[in-house]
């Protein structure tokens, strides 16, 4: 047995030179490609940009003081849903609100600050729903010092859909390329079938099954596809890692670097190189059985 | 009649009665003297009756000053009422004015500021405006622009809130003046009335002290007349002393030549009331309410010499001789009314005034005691007697020598 080839690592042997460009490139491939899926993974398509847009105001009554509107702040923040609170003293109010509207500063002199204090609460990315911010909103108009609640029920459901539109996008632009990927491997599978046609055919008449032939060789690429698709992903986790390790404004829009260590996420990244390996081994049969047919 | 009248005319009563009396005994010493002393009586009544007169006009002239005077007082007191009348509107007139101006100030600030603050929320939609036009197309930041929007509106409500406080309170502000300015209006006619009332009471007030003017020129012309009669009566007095002396001289001598050739043995006539026989006893029962000597009157502010008393008795009271003696005269004196005149001797005399009617005759002898006359009725119950004693032609306290209730 071990003065036979190995048929595992046939293409290797057969036609080193073009395979060893074709790896690098898929290896780059699936750094990209793991770079996307875990930024996906993390912001959870576009929901962390909306958790971060997205803000319930509630507007405190005039004569409450700051250290009440601190503690309801402390209060608010205790909501399962809720991400964040935090309190706004009238000045800051009043401040902000100048900055907003910078030619109202000269109009109102010595006058009066005539804003209330408020509190500003983020709810969590994932609990971005309608349902979960109308109980949070029910939770606020409840208490006596809340003069007003601001959370867009106007505008809310239709940015909710348009996040979710924007989701499916997302995992569907990372759809493509997979989808790219698997018919551009197809070809590259087929071209190299075609090409080292001889060589199985001398094989063949040696003794070796053809479907023996097929099945090693895509045991092989699904093999090479699952390392190289775990060594791009745990690349494109590095770059991911350090740009927002490097870029902590990215955080607000993808999410810790931590989360990266997640299970949930190393289970994402495995079933994603398992998910690779499996087309790699599917284009290396497609490929085999459309170069045969060709032949014929 | 004043009391100076009456001083005047008790002296020249009792000269005259005195020569009246005396003149009987002395005709037979000599007819010359007797003619003067009638010339200078005849002179005398007639220098009386215009003393009296004048007497009685410058009374007249004191009273008509007197009222004057109270007129002026009263006027005066009136302007000064009115004076301060006016000076209280003054004042609140001024009061008022300043009121005025200080609301007419913040009635011009608020104005103003009225107009700034419309201005400024003009200013501040067109701000909002414009802002809510630039954050139309943000929706990167929707609930921030969310919640500035619901600031904008609060500041809008705010800044609407202040330009309608602002013109309340200047309606406000608008109204007190226009009270204030009725309330000027009102004080301004008020002051202008009590000036015509303070004015025509100036008038009368002048009016009135040319009036005293004239009735002082008028009392001035009386009493320097009234002077120069007084200065002519007392001369007219020493004139009929010297012929009273004269007829006294006269009858002590013809004493003495009926003494030589009687060969009298009979006592001396008294000379003073105490060595009267049989002593002195009181005309009636009553309380002296004129004492005798320099009084002072406060009515006129003058001080006069009373040469009697005047007694108060019970209306219709019987008058009794305060001693023994005859009734020298018997009749009417003005000023005086009815007037008994006894003669005691020895140059004493009692004289009652004032008397109703007499119950003895002119010669009568009277003892002391007897009722020589009664007092007239009064509606009040009370009368006054008056009462004079003399003692050689000069005027004695009657209180000293008669016990009277005082």
């Amino acid at each position: 047995m071990s003065e036979r080839p190995s048929l595992w690592w046939i293409d290797w042997r057969l036609s080193p030179g073009p395979l060893v460009r074709e790896t690098i490139g898929r290896f780059l491939l699936f750094c990209l490609l793991g770079f996307a899926l875990l930024t996906l993974l993390l912001s959870g398509g576009v929901s962390r940009i909306l958790a971060d847009r997205y803000a319930i105001t509630a507007v405190l009554r005039a004569e409450v003081p700051s250290g009440e509107g601190e503690g309801l702040a402390r209060k608010a923040a205790a909501l399962p849903p809720v991400r964040s609170a935090t309190y706004r003293d009238p000045e800051t109010a009043w401040k902000e609100f100048l900055r907003s509207y910078p030619g109202l500063d000269p109009l109102r002199g010595a006058g009066e600050n005539p804003l209330p204090g408020y509190i500003e609460i983020r709810i969590r990315p994932d609990r971005l729903t309608v349902e979960d911010v109308e109980f949070v909103v029910s939770a606020l108009r409840a208490v006596s010092q809340v003069d007003q609640v601001l959370a867009g029920e106007e505008w809310l459901p239709r940015l909710l859909s348009a996040g979710r539109l924007a989701s499916w996008a997302c995992w569907g632009i990372f759809g493509a390329f997979l989808a790219g990927f698997f018919l551009f491997a197809r070809l590259q599978e087929r071209a190299r079938a075609v090409a080292l046609a001889g060589d199985f055919a001398f094989l063949a008449e040696r003794g070796v099954s053809a479907g023996r032939l097929a099945f090693l060789r895509a045991a092989g690429a699904a093999l090479s596809g699952f390392l190289l698709a775990a060594l791009g992903a745990a690349a494109g986790g590095g770059a991911l890692f350090l740009s927002l390790r490097k870029f902590p404004i990215l955080e607000r829009v993808i999410g810790s670097p931590a989360d990266l260590l997640l299970p949930r996420t190393i289970a994402s990244a495995a079933l994603f190189s398992i998910g690779v390996a499996l087309l790699c081994s599917a284009t290396s049969l497609l490929g085999w059985s459309a170069a045969r047919a060709g032949r014929k | 009649m004043t009391p100076g009248a009456r001083r005047i005319l008790s002296a020249f009563l009792v000269a005259a009665v005195s020569l009246g009396i005396l003149f009987p005994s002395a005709a037979g010493g000599g007819r010359d003297v007797a003619a003067e002393l009638r010339r200078e009586r005849g002179r005398l009544l007639e220098m009386k009756k215009r003393e009296e007169k004048t007497a009685r006009e410058l009374t007249e002239a004191l009273w008509k000053e007197k009222r004057s005077k109270g007129r002026v007082d009263e006027l005066q007191e009136g302007l000064k009422r009115q004076r301060r009348l006016l000076s209280r509107i003054d004042r609140k007139i001024s009061a008022l004015s300043d009121r005025l101006d200080r609301v007419e100030k913040a009635v011009r600030e608020l104005g103003a500021a009225h107009g700034r603050a419309r201005s400024e929320l003009r200013r501040a939609e067109f701000v909002a405006f414009s802002g809510q036009r630039a954050g139309a197309l943000d929706l990167w930041h929707p609930s921030d622009r969310e919640r500035e929007r619901h600031f904008m509106r609060v500041y809008l409500a705010a800044d609407a809130e202040g330009v309608a406080r602002i013109t309340r309170a200047r309606e406000k502000k608008e109204e007190e003046l226009t009270g204030i300015e009725r309330q000027v209006a009102v004080t301004e006619k008020k002051r202008t009335r009590e000036k015509k009332v303070g004015d025509t009471l100036l008038s009368r007030q002048e009016a009135e002290r040319a009036r005293l003017s004239g009735i002082e020129r008028e009392k001035k012309r009386k009493e320097k007349e009234l002077k120069s009669l007084r200065a002519k009566i007392a001369r007219m007095e020493s004139v009929v002393s010297r012929v009273e002396r004269q007829v006294k001289e006269r009858e002590r001598r013809a004493r003495k030549e009926a003494a030589g050739k009687s060969a009298r043995g009979s006592a001396e006539a008294p000379r003073r009331f105490a060595s009267l026989s049989g002593g002195l006893s009181a005309p009636l029962a009553g309380k002296v309410v004129t004492r005798f000597g320099r009084q002072h009157d406060t009515t006129f502010d003058v001080t006069i010499e009373n040469r009697g008393v005047e007694i108060e008795a019970f209306s219709g009271a019987s008058v009794k001789s305060v001693g023994h003696g005859e009734v020298a005269f018997a009749g009417a004196v003005s000023g005086f009314g009815n007037v008994l005149i006894v003669q005691h001797g020895g140059g004493l005399f009692s004289v009652y005034g004032r008397m109703e009617s007499f119950l003895v005759k002119q010669g009568e002898v009277v003892k002391k005691g007897t009722v020589v006359g009664r007092l007239p009725e009064s509606p009040s119950g009370k009368s006054v007697l008056y009462l004079e004693l003399r003692a050689g032609g000069t005027a004695i306290d009657p209180t000293s020598v008669i016990p009277l209730d005082r």
